[in-house]
């Protein structure tokens, strides 16, 4: 049991800042202190466990192995990053962090899971906070994201359970990992539908175009720190667990699944950086950006080969680096004039001049999404490529370099419109800096660099941890 | 064979609550055909529990029941604080979000 430790300590810190709001109410913001240190923590904790030799625990529903503990931290610097954007923000209810912690003890769990049942717990316990956290500010605009998350969430939820009750007919178990064995001789009837609503339900929770339409209203009307857990957070856990599902589970029909999705992650990339071009709300800009990385994304589980597991497990922090950068930029900026309204483009007036070092964060979270060299997306944009070619699918090739281009139109134009030497827009010249927020993006800025500049390391990192297949022999 | 009669029960109640989802525009309406689709996973899981003398099915069963109990609590909750600001609830007109 000590090999859940991370998990909980998370659940621990949950209960115990609950518990701190109701006994000592008169200090605030002690529920944050309590989930900050609870979520570093289970980090260190978890980093500890980094050599421990992979088992199944929990009648073979849980997984510990590097793999886990990988999506472990990057849920973590998820959530402590959402936790420091929301800092000293009062007006988002002392509840705030605990739901946070709730929804980053479901990533973690669908990190681990190898069995049906966990992923369906752990993609409730990511969500229902979620729609709680989409509606925490009380304005016209959360209540309508929270109303619209809601319901498309419970819609996929849905869908992706009666997959699994079709797989289950299909296999007499839920435990995924014992799925090569038994999908060669399952009832095609039931494991074919079934497998497809399972996509189907995730393709939901990740934003892969066609079901992608709930992503821009939920991120533009959820407040900025609950964006970032959703773009962050949420994407690493759908990802994650698609990839372990497929191609785990599923890697004997791996010919049937893998082109479709190709397709699919193709579709999405364009569409997604598409979309992305005419937007002027920065959130809903990165809204459909996260679209376009959701397709980046299921490049890597497509190809079905080890280099795309490497590669979208690597993706992943190069993207949650850059998205906390910017989200960070957006919060500090609606701490200024307005509060809460939308930021939109012509807010970024004059951002260059007057606050240079703001505007660099937003220039490399910028770039980095973009992919250009010396940030850590465009790593990751090679890595991507090089496993859809060692795949022998120069298509995904071509359709990561479409959306690439597509996407640096679209993530040029912020930065255009802050070069804007006509006048400084109100909201920049009051903007003001917080302690919490210059960690976030000093993190994020120095993160995306460093990837960038020396990816050695976490190259290391990644090739351990998608390396998920000795689940076979157990 | 009840078994596939059953099977095909909780298929024809999945398809009527995606459908109900898809078509109606009252989010009250939609959140509980979303839900009927929860129960017709539910039944299809029991089905097969029992056509596999397996618990696993059974244990599923009862987690969806309570999951789906935590989100209606939610999701009635957001709907009812929606309402007080709108006194109508129409998914057309809760727009203001486009683009």
């Amino acid at each position: 049991m000590q090999y859940l430790l991370p998990e909980i300590l998370v659940a621990g810190s949950a209960l115990l800042g609950l518990l701190a709001m109701v006994v000592v109410p008169k200090v605030r913001g002690l529920a944050s202190w309590v989930v900050l240190v609870g979520f570093l923590a289970a980090g260190v904790d978890a980093a500890t466990m980094w050599n421990v030799t992979p088992s199944l625990i929990v009648y073979n529903s849980m997984a510990i192995d590097k793999y886990g503990i990988t999506v472990t931290e990057l849920v973590l610097l998820a959530g402590i990053s959402t936790i420091l954007l929301a800092w000293n923000a009062e007006h988002f209810g002392e509840e705030f962090p605990v739901l946070v912690a709730l929804s980053v003890l479901g990533m973690m769990g669908l990190g681990g899971a190898t069995s049906l049942m966990p992923v369906f717990l752990g993609i409730e316990l990511l969500s229902l906070p979620l729609y709680i956290l989409a509606a925490s500010r009380h304005t016209p605009e959360g209540g309508e994201a929270a109303l619209k998350y809601l319901l498309l969430g419970a819609f996929s939820s849905g869908i992706l359970l009666f997959g699994m009750a079709l797989l289950y007919g299909a296999t007499s178990t839920l435990i995924f990992v014992a799925y090569p064995g038994i999908a060669s001789h399952a009832q095609v009837w039931l494991l074919w539908p079934g497998l497809g609503l399972v996509v189907v339900g995730i393709a939901f929770k990740l934003a892969i175009v066609p079901f992608h339409m709930w992503v821009p209203d939920v991120y533009e009307g959820s407040p900025t720190p609950v964006t970032n857990l959703m773009a962050f957070g949420t994407k690493v856990g759908a990802a994650i667990i698609l990839l372990r599902i497929l191609a785990f589970g599923f890697y004997g029909q791996a010919g049937a699944w893998g082109l479709l999705l190709g397709y699919l992650a193709v579709l999405t990339m364009i569409v997604g950086n598409l979309l992305a071009l005419p937007q002027t709300n920065l959130k809903r800009l990165l809204g459909y950006s996260g679209i376009g990385h959701a397709g980046f994304l299921l490049v890597g589980i497509a190809t079905h080969n080890i280099q795309g597991a490497q590669a979208m497990m690597f993706y992943l922090l190069p993207y949650g680096l850059a998205a906390i950068g910017v989200f960070a930029v957006i919060r500090l900026l609606e701490q200024g004039q307005d509060g809460d309204r939308g930021v939109i483009l012509s807010d970024l007036q004059g951002m260059a001049y007057q606050r240079p070092w703001l505007a660099t964060v937003l220039i490399v979270g910028m770039l980095s999404f973009a992919g250009i060299p010396l940030t850590g997306g465009f790593v990751g944009k090679f890595f991507l490529m090089q496993a859809a070619l060692f795949a022998n699918r120069p298509g995904f090739a071509v359709g990561i370099v479409v959306g690439t281009l597509v996407g640096l139109a679209a993530y040029l134009r912020p930065l255009q419109a802050m070069f804007q030497r006509d006048g400084v827009s109100e909201r920049v010249r009051t903007m003001r800096w917080s302690a919490a927020g210059v960690m976030v993006v000093a993190v994020a800025v120095v993160g995306t660099i460093g990837i960038g500049v020396y990816p050695a390391p976490l190259v290391h990192i990644v090739s351990q941890s998608a390396n998920f297949y000795w689940l076979k022999g157990g | 064979m009840t078994l596939n009669y059953v099977v095909a029960l909780a298929a024809l109640l999945f398809m009527i609550g995606a459908a109900g989802v898809l078509i109606r525009k009252n989010p009250l309406i939609m959140f509980m055909a979303a839900e009927m689709m929860w129960n017709a996973a539910a039944l299809a899981f029991i089905a097969f529990a029992r056509n596999y003398h397996d618990v696993t099915g059974q244990v599923m069963a009862f987690l969806i029941i309570a999951t789906a109990a935590a989100e209606v609590g939610i999701g009635l909750a957001i709907m009812v604080a929606v309402y007080h600001r709108r006194h109508r609830l129409d998914i057309d007109e809760i727009s203001e979000l486009k683009g």
